[in-house]
């Protein structure tokens, strides 16, 4: 309990200290609002099949970029080795890190949904998927952030090394395309993706419709997606993070 | 009786690769001791408070710090330690006050006792009227002070101080050790590190000398200086110009001669024969003996000399 308290220390002062950087801004919520909005033009009659995909990306580019240019930063201006030295786990830091960004991806993810809300009337279908879905991703997506920054030092390395997975991501997740119409060749590939089960949840939660005949399909794919991404993020942030 | 031994360590030793940069480390501080441990850069000194405050692994050794192992139980060990690096680094965008108020909850201190603890340490380090400043704003002398304020907001039983006057000007560098000594008399135990050996001197009473990843010598600065207790130094001043080599072959007793300030610091093996041979100098070269002071082997002069004996081979470690 007293760790948790000190893990939501460093989730506050990061939310003080970095929330509205505008990198954070434009990938985070500009970048999906204009996209969602184009292919609104495009085809009034077929946005809701993609704005379950926009959604997961706004989650995705929010919580990575953010728990990636916190710790890159950090460790840059030597405050991060103020984590360090203070008396934590490696668990409460990444906890308190990971919690951060994912309130970050979460609430830019929210105003965007909100957004859609009011000016294009969307509605959910599921409350308890949508929600799921996105806590669950948000943290996933977290993890996945912060093993990219402990990685490296620059900014702009965590950036590129996560662009390697982000936008093949993008591709093979169900995003722009639905999973059924993938080619078969793909669709393992798509299996292999935490992005797919948050599309998918999303998907049951705006319009009840999913590829997977079960919610619980998804719900134990992104669970374990979790599971595994917090145990390597450990193992790498305690083998790395001093360096 | 003597107090406890707060810190222990023995036969630590760590690697970079090929690079030895610590072996068979061992020396221990006790309780409400300020420890100086010097050396040159490379010695290994960063690494040695890297270990002992747990950011980095050991290859071997022992190491206790207020009778626990940092490797074993890091979090009981931190939460009784303070560290100050050698850089001040605090967090740029948050306030003085915000930013002990932040440690002070990584540390688990209640918000009222944070509270008392930050307004507290931002008067005695002289800092109050910067309490709503950003920490990025603040002039290196006063980043300084707030970030050995900040190691202090959990009142830790030991203190890490990396080169803690280094870049400061002389006044900063004053009140900072009038402070260190302060923190010390509130019966904190003081872990330095530095190169400044007059600040040595001025603190501490024991050092350990660390060379090359070895303790070459440790004990008290009087035991130290007794190494080099051989030799006598004068220090003296003529009243006019002086060539450093004539004055050597006309006074065969002057060992080495240098140039301190505007006087000549002489090591003399007789200092009655030097004497007689310096007026008998002036005399004959036209000048005036305008001033002349013994003087006992510095802990600098004992440092050089241990320095000299030791280091043979530039093969280096930070």
């Amino acid at each position: 309990m007293i760790q948790v308290r000190r893990a939501l220390a460093i989730s506050r002062k990061d939310m003080e200290s970095y929330y509205g950087k505008p990198p954070l801004i434009t990938w985070g919520l500009l970048f999906p609002a204009v996209l969602m909005l184009s292919l609104y033009v495009k085809d009034p009659g077929t946005y809701l099949d993609i704005a379950p995909g926009i959604i997961a990306m706004t989650l995705l580019f929010g919580n990575t970029s953010m728990a990636a240019i916190v710790v890159t930063f950090e460790k840059r201006a030597g405050t991060f080795q103020r984590l360090l030295l203070a008396p934590l786990t490696s668990s409460t830091i990444l906890l308190g890190k990971a919690a951060s960004a994912a309130a970050y991806g979460l609430a830019t993810s929210l105003v965007l949904t909100l957004g859609l809300g009011l000016l294009l009337g969307l509605r959910l279908h599921g409350l308890w998927c949508f929600a799921l879905g996105l806590g669950a991703g948000a943290l996933c997506f977290s993890l996945l952030g912060l093993m990219a920054a402990v990685l490296v030092r620059e900014v702009f390395e965590a950036m590129t090394l996560m662009n390697f997975f982000r936008f093949p991501l993008l591709f093979v997740s169900g995003v722009f395309m639905p999973l059924a119409h993938l080619p078969w060749w793909l669709k393992p590939v798509a299996l292999a993706s935490p992005l797919t089960y948050v599309v998918e949840l999303l998907r049951l939660g705006i319009s009840g419709k999913s590829y997977f005949i079960s919610p619980y399909t998804p719900i134990l794919g992104l669970l374990l997606f979790l599971t595994g991404s917090w145990l390597i993020a450990g193992a790498i942030f305690r083998r790395r993070a001093a360096r | 009786m003597e107090p406890p031994e707060i810190i222990r360590v023995s036969g630590l030793s760590k690697a970079y690769g090929p690079l030895q940069a610590l072996q068979g480390v061992q020396f221990s501080v006790r309780r409400g001791e300020i420890l100086a441990y010097l050396g040159p850069n490379g010695a290994g000194k960063t690494t040695t408070i890297k270990i002992l405050s747990g950011l980095l692994r050991r290859d071997a050794g022992e190491v206790a710090i207020c009778g626990a192992d940092v490797a074993r139980d890091p979090v009981f060990v931190k939460q009784r330690i303070g560290v100050v690096p050698d850089e001040s680094n605090l967090y740029p965008e948050l306030s003085c006050r915000r930013n002990l108020d932040y440690l002070g909850e990584l540390y688990g201190l209640p918000r009222p006792r944070r509270q008392a603890r930050a307004t507290e340490l931002l008067a005695q380090f002289d800092l109050t009227a910067k309490a709503a400043a950003p920490f990025g704003s603040l002039s290196r002398g006063m980043k300084r002070r707030l970030t050995i304020a900040a190691a202090l907001m959990h009142d830790p039983q030991v203190f890490f101080l990396d080169e803690p006057t280094t870049g400061l000007d002389v006044p900063s560098s004053r009140a900072l050790r009038a402070l260190i000594r302060v923190i010390n008399q509130q019966g904190t135990t003081v872990f330095l590190t530095t190169h400044n050996l007059q600040e040595a001197e001025a603190l501490c009473r024991r050092v350990v000398i660390l060379i090359k990843g070895r303790v070459v010598a440790q004990g008290t600065i009087g035991a130290i200086r007794e190494r080099v207790s051989r030799v006598n130094l004068l220090t003296v001043t003529f009243s006019g110009e002086v060539s450093p080599e004539v004055l050597r072959r006309a006074c065969p007793a002057v060992l080495a001669v240098t140039p301190q300030d505007n006087a000549w610091r002489l090591e003399v093996a007789d200092p009655h024969a030097a004497l007689g041979q310096l007026l008998a100098f002036s005399a004959t070269a036209g000048l005036r003996l305008e001033g002349i002071n013994s003087a006992g082997a510095s802990l600098e002069d004992a440092f050089m000399e241990i320095l000299q004996d030791n280091l043979t081979d530039p093969g280096t470690v930070s």
